[in-house]
């Protein structure tokens, strides 16, 4: 049994694919998660699952992995016990999760933007290169800069859920480079195909860090650790300058006049 | 006045909660160590830019917290510096908002966690740290706890 424990759950899911439904019933969704690295201990404390469900679930389990053996599952060791109450951000966190709100935005708007693509006029070329700008300002150097040069440093860095993050990042910033060429190349399938791909991944990404990573994150940052991560957050933003980040939520806003 | 006597004001209502005293031998009795760091404590003869404020997370409570809270110094003292007040019956509070806005602006604290008991007049010191924390040029994070009668935590949360 330790075995399986110990193995990413998306190699889990592929050798027993039943598991993936089992983990959507508990709300768990590893099933489309594009990285799928976690290793399935670490899914109960992440998901902050009661103990009675842990129990549910892990019968369950139990129930595919060995279907002709009676097996308990051993109790996983928790670093923090369940809480059933409602969650609520700590004021640097939800800062985070504000910004995903702009994000979600432009994301919003991406079909619209796709729909009406034009690489031939200038109107349509600013467009999209006023996307790119919001993408690499915004959503990068002001927010998951924030999340790899700060929050990330108060864990293990190596945790798979921080490293999936990364790999997330990273696949981000290369379709935001092959929208950039796409553009200067006046490729539009290139640029439609890259703007696709990247709200998928970028929607995926900020519900992973909304509804699991920031909160099992918040759960675990003392309130000296809160106070510090407010600090550094408001001096990362300070060094920022204030008129690009303005220009980017201007762009939004005209965006959503324009399409709504 | 009513018959009983058992009406009026919750913060100074009789309770006898007598028959709930602990005897287990596991629990009863046990020795534990002072969190205290500091000298004083009542937020009158406090100075906010004392050494041990400066930049750090500090704990503004009501007097009776940590009477009712069996776990004080180890679930909420540990690592802070405090600070005792009573909203209701303490005189001169005009100067609490400007200590706390000077914790703020002077001592440059990391956080300000207010704890106060589930009684009504307790909430003014609350307020009190809102309006300090609204006036000053600083902000911080700040949470708020509330504390049972019975020693429950009835809520844990950060303010806006």
């Amino acid at each position: 049994m330790e075995k399986y424990l110990s193995m990413p759950i998306k190699e889990l899911i592929t050798q027993f694919p039943e598991l993936g439904s089992i983990l959507e019933k508990f709300e768990i969704g590893c099933v489309p998660c594009n990285v799928g690295t976690c290793l399935f201990k670490d899914i109960m404390e992440i998901h902050n699952l009661s103990p009675q469900d842990e129990e549910d679930l892990m019968t369950q389990i139990a129930r595919v992995i060995y279907p002709d053996r009676q097996i308990t599952m051993p109790k996983i060791k928790r670093k923090k016990s369940p809480t059933s109450e409602q969650f609520q951000y700590s004021p640097p966190m939800k800062k985070l999760v504000e910004e995903h709100t702009l994000i979600k935005k432009i994301l919003g708007l991406l079909p619209k933007i796709i729909e009406t693509l034009d690489l031939d006029s200038e109107e349509g070329r600013n467009r999209v290169q006023g996307s790119i700008d919001f993408i690499r300002f915004f959503a990068d150097k002001y927010h998951h800069a924030k999340e790899e040069n700060i929050l990330f440093k108060y864990f293990d860095e190596n945790l798979d859920i921080i490293q999936s993050m990364y790999k997330d990042h990273e696949k981000a910033r290369s379709h935001v480079r092959a929208i950039s060429e796409g553009l200067k190349e006046r490729n539009k399938e290139k640029v439609t195909e890259h703007f696709i791909a990247y709200k998928e991944l970028l929607s995926e990404h900020i519900k992973k860090e909304n509804e699991i990573l920031y909160v099992w994150m918040d759960r675990n940052l003392s309130t000296n650790q809160v106070g510090k991560l407010f600090l550094s957050f408001s001096e990362a933003d300070s060094k920022c300058d204030a008129d690009v980040i303005k220009t980017c939520r201007n762009f939004v806003n005209t965006l959503e006049e324009k399409f709504q | 006045m009513s018959k009983n006597g058992m009406e009026g004001c919750p913060g100074s209502r009789m309770m006898d909660m007598r028959e709930k005293s602990d005897d287990n031998p596991k629990t009863g009795g046990v020795k534990i160590a002072s969190q205290l760091m500091q000298w004083p404590i009542q937020l009158h003869l406090i100075s906010p830019t004392a050494p041990y404020y400066e930049k750090a997370d500090v704990l503004l409570t009501a007097d009776c917290v940590a009477y009712a809270l069996g776990n004080f110094h180890n679930d909420y003292l540990k690592g802070k510096s405090i600070a005792i007040a009573c909203p209701k019956l303490d005189e001169g509070q005009d100067i609490y908002s400007e200590k706390i806005k000077s914790w703020l602006e002077d001592a440059q604290i990391n956080t300000l966690t207010v704890m106060i008991m589930q009684v009504p007049c307790c909430m003014g010191l609350v307020q009190l740290a809102k309006q300090a924390l609204s006036e000053s040029k600083r902000k911080v994070p700040f949470k708020t706890v509330v504390v049972g009668i019975q020693g429950d935590i009835l809520s844990e949360e950060w303010v806006e």
